[in-house]
C-alpha cells in the first residue's frame, strides 16, 4: 500500500493540467512621511500608547509613568536572559509575567507600513512574553523602524531563522461577541511603545 | 441545527424566521462590510494590483503544489520538526491522536482551525480520552454550546451577548452566580482568566495555519486574541493541522497574501498577531513541533473546473457580502464552510451527491467574486456544480420538470413566441392592478413578493414594432 504522502503527491501530479509563472512581487509604496511618524500613526490607530523619547535615559521615568497611569504596582518583569535595563525605583522581576503583570521588552524591528513590532524569538527575547503579560511596554529604537514586512523577513533570514517570528500590532483584541471590539482577549490588555530617538 | 447540506431548503426556511439571527446578520454590512471598504480606501497602494498579485501567487502555488509541499517538508524536518500526511478526515484524526499519545498528552488547548472542524476532531479526541479546549473566544463559546461555527472567522457570529452570558453561567459553575455579565468586557475577562489556567496546564496545543511557506518551512497564523500563540508556546508539544493547499513559495509571498487577508476579513491593515512558526524550541516554546497536512478531497480538485476554489485564503469576504448568507446565516448550509465559498468548495470535498445542492443557494449577483481578494470566479464554479448536479439526475424533480418544459418551448421559436404572447396577455388580465400577488405554481416565490404584471405584449413583439 502506498503511503498517504505518495498518494497525495501522485494525485496532484496526475491531475495537474497547467503551469503558471511565479509573479513579480507587488509591494505597496513606502509611506512618504518620516517612517517614525508613519509608525506612530499606525500603531496609535490600533490602540497602542506611543511615546517618543530623546534618549534611553528617559526610559525609567516613562515606564514608571505608564504603570502609574494604569494603577499597576510599581514592578516590572524583564526576561532573565535579556540585558538588564535601568528601571529606576521600580521593583525588577525576572520571572515570566502573569496575565495582570507588566513586562518590559525590546523590539528589534518596527514596521512603518502598519505600526507593527517584529520579534525573532531568542533567549533574550522569549516569544511567550508578548502574550503572557497584561501590559507590555516595548522599547524600539527609531533607527530600527523599516518600511515593510519584507525588509524584516530579509534581515531575519540573513541572520538565521528563529523557532518563532512574531509580528505584533497593538494590544490583544477580539470581535467575537457581537462583532464589537474588546481589548485584552488573551494577550496584553494594553501595549505601550517607547520609541527612542538616539 | 442543520447536519447536512441536503437539508438546506428546510434549514434556510427556519433560519429566515429566526429574529435573533436576523439582528446578528445585520452586522455583516455595518461591521465586516463597512470595515473592509474603509480598509481598502485607506490602503496606500493599488488594491487591484495587489489582488492580481494574490491571484497569481496562489495560482503559482497550486500549479507547483507537489514540489512546494516536498520543499516545505524538507525545511521543517531540517529544523527538527515532523511532517505528517493524511488522505482523509479519518486518517487526519488518527494521525493527531497518535502524536498526542506519543507525547503522553491528555489536555489539549486549541487555536482556531477550520480543518479541525472539517475533520470533526474534538468529538474523536474526547472519545479517546483526551480533553480538547477551544481557546479562540468564539470557538470556546460554541464548544460550550456544542454548536458548529456559523462563520469562518467569527464562529459565534450568530449569538448575542446575553446568550453568551447564559452559556458562561451554565458552564462556569465555580464562579459567583451573582456576578455581573451584562457587558461584553466582563465576558472577555472571564474567558481570559479561565483559559489562562488551561494554557498553563495543557500538555499539547493544536493550531491551524493561514499559510505555509515552502522555502522556510514556516506555518503562519493570523490572530487577534493571542490564543494561538499561547496554544503554541506554553505546552511541550505543538501540532499544526492544516490543508495541503495552504502552502505558498516563501515568506514574501505570504506577506502579499497577508495584506489581502486581514483587509478582506475584518478590515484591519494587519491583525494584532501574525506568528511565523518555524520549528521546536530549546527554551521558551514547544519542544516538539508537528505539521499535519490534510488532503480530504483537495487534491481531487486539481486540474478540474473548480481548481480555482483552492486559491481561497478563508477571509470570509464572500460570506459578508452575500445576500443569501446574509439572510440565512451559516448553520443552514449544514457544512463546515458556509456561504459562496462553501457552495463552491463543499461539492468538491464532500461530493456532488452530498453538497452540489448548495450551489443553488445563490442569486448569481456576483458580489462574492468582486470582493474575493484572490479573484476566485465563485459564480462560475457554482454554475459548474449546478450543471454536475443536473447531469447526475440529482436536481429536484420540480426543477428538472420546469427546466424541461422551458427547453421544449425554447427550442421551437414559433411555438415559443405564440406561447409567450398568450401568457403575457393572460397575465395582463390577471394583473389588472399592475402587479400579480399569486399564481398557482411558484407559491413559495409569491409568498414574499409580487410580480409586476406584463403590459400585454412580449419583448419580441415590441422589438419588431420599433
Amino acid at each position: 500500500m502506498m503511503s498517504a504522502r505518495e498518494d497525495i503527491l501522485n494525485a496532484i501530479r496526475a491531475q495537474r493540467v497547467r503551469s503558471t509563472e511565479r509573479p513579480k512581487s507587488y509591494i505597496p509604496p513606502a509611506p512618504a512621511a518620516d517612517p517614525v511618524a508613519a509608525f506612530a500613526e499606525h500603531a496609535t490607530a490600533v490602540n497602542a500608547d506611543v511615546r517618543i523619547l530623546n534618549d534611553a535615559g528617559e526610559i525609567p521615568a516613562a515606564v514608571a509613568d505608564l504603570l502609574r497611569g494604569k494603577n499597576i504596582p510599581a514592578e516590572i518583569h524583564i526576561a532573565l536572559d535579556a540585558p538588564t535595563m535601568d528601571v529606576g525605583p521600580l521593583a525588577l522581576k525576572r520571572t515570566p509575567p502573569g496575565p495582570d503583570d507588566a513586562a518590559l521588552t525590546t523590539a528589534p524591528f518596527g514596521i512603518a507600513e502598519t505600526g507593527t513590532l517584529a520579534y525573532p524569538a531568542s533567549a533574550q527575547n522569549p516569544a511567550s512574553w508578548h502574550f503572557r503579560p497584561g501590559f507590555e511596554i516595548v522599547v524600539l529604537k527609531a533607527s530600527d523602524i523599516v518600511a515593510n514586512m519584507e525588509t524584516v523577513i530579509a534581515r531575519v533570514k540573513a541572520k538565521g531563522l528563529p523557532h518563532t517570528l512574531n509580528f505584533v500590532t497593538g494590544p490583544s483584541r477580539t470581535g467575537d461577541i457581537e462583532q464589537t471590539l474588546e481589548l485584552g482577549a488573551h494577550g496584553p490588555k494594553a501595549l505601550a511603545i517607547l520609541i527612542v530617538r538616539e | 441545527m442543520n447536519q447536512s447540506p441536503r437539508d438546506f431548503p428546510a434549514a434556510s426556511k427556519a433560519a429566515l424566521a429566526d429574529e435573533s439571527l436576523k439582528t446578528a446578520l445585520g452586522r455583516l454590512k455595518t461591521h465586516f462590510g463597512a470595515n473592509r471598504a474603509l480598509a481598502i480606501e485607506r490602503f496606500g497602494g493599488d488594491w487591484e494590483a495587489l489582488r492580481e498579485q494574490g491571484r497569481a501567487t496562489r495560482d503559482f502555488a497550486l500549479t507547483h503544489l507537489d514540489t512546494l509541499l516536498e520543499q516545505f517538508e524538507r525545511a521543517v524536518t531540517a529544523r527538527g520538526g515532523h511532517v505528517h500526511w493524511a488522505r482523509d478526515a479519518k486518517e487526519a484524526r488518527e494521525v493527531v491522536l497518535g502524536i498526542l499519545k506519543d507525547a503522553g498528552a491528555k489536555t489539549v488547548t486549541k487555536g482556531k482551525s477550520m480543518v479541525s472542524e472539517e475533520i470533526a476532531l474534538n468529538p474523536f479526541l474526547e472519545a479517546n480520552g483526551m480533553i480538547p479546549v477551544e481557546t479562540d473566544l468564539g470557538e470556546y463559546i460554541i464548544q460550550l454550546r456544542k454548536e458548529p461555527p456559523s462563520h469562518i472567522i467569527a464562529p459565534a457570529f450568530h449569538l448575542h451577548k446575553e446568550q453568551v452570558a447564559q452559556t458562561f453561567r451554565a458552564a462556569h459553575t465555580t464562579l459567583d452566580a451573582a456576578r455581573n455579565l451584562d457587558e461584553r468586557q466582563a465576558l472577555v475577562s472571564e474567558a481570559r482568566q479561565l483559559l489562562r489556567a488551561q494554557f498553563e496546564a495543557a500538555d499539547a496545543g493544536i493550531t491551524g495555519a493561514n499559510f505555509l511557506t515552502a522555502e522556510e518551512g514556516a506555518a503562519i497564523i493570523v490572530t487577534n486574541e493571542g490564543n494561538g500563540d499561547l496554544t503554541r508556546l506554553l505546552p511541550k508539544t505543538h501540532i499544526v493541522l492544516t490543508g495541503i493547499e495552504k502552502v505558498c513559495a516563501d515568506l514574501n509571498d505570504a506577506a502579499v497574501l497577508l495584506r489581502l487577508l486581514t483587509r478582506s476579513a475584518t478590515g484591519q491593515d494587519i491583525s494584532s498577531y501574525v506568528s511565523v512558526m518555524l520549528g521546536p524550541s530549546d527554551g521558551d516554546g514547544p519542544k516538539n513541533f508537528h505539521v499535519v497536512l490534510v488532503d480530504n478531497g483537495r487534491s481531487r480538485l486539481i486540474g478540474g473546473e473548480a481548481e480555482e476554489v483552492l486559491r481561497c485564503i478563508r477571509c470570509s469576504a464572500c460570506l459578508n457580502h452575500c445576500p443569501i448568507y446574509g439572510a440565512v446565516g451559516g448553520h443552514a448550509y449544514g457544512a463546515t464552510y458556509p456561504g459562496p465559498i462553501g457552495a463552491a468548495l463543499n461539492p468538491g470535498m464532500l461530493g456532488v451527491a452530498n453538497a452540489a445542492h448548495l450551489a443553488n443557494a445563490s442569486t448569481f449577483c456576483g458580489r462574492c467574486a468582486e470582493v474575493c481578494p484572490v479573484k476566485i470566479p465563485l459564480p462560475a464554479i457554482m454554475r459548474h456544480w449546478r450543471a454536475r448536479e443536473h447531469a447526475s439526475g440529482l436536481a429536484p424533480k420540480s426543477f428538472v420538470a420546469g427546466l424541461g418544459l422551458w427547453a421544449f418551448f425554447a427550442k421551437r421559436p414559433a411555438l415559443y413566441r405564440t406561447a409567450t404572447g398568450i401568457a403575457a396577455r393572460v397575465l395582463k388580465v390577471i394583473g389588472r392592478k399592475g402587479h400579480i400577488a399569486a399564481l398557482p405554481l411558484p407559491r413559495g416565490w409569491f409568498a414574499v413578493r409580487d410580480l409586476p404584471a406584463p403590459q400585454g405584449r412580449t419583448f419580441h413583439e415590441m422589438w419588431k414594432a420599433r
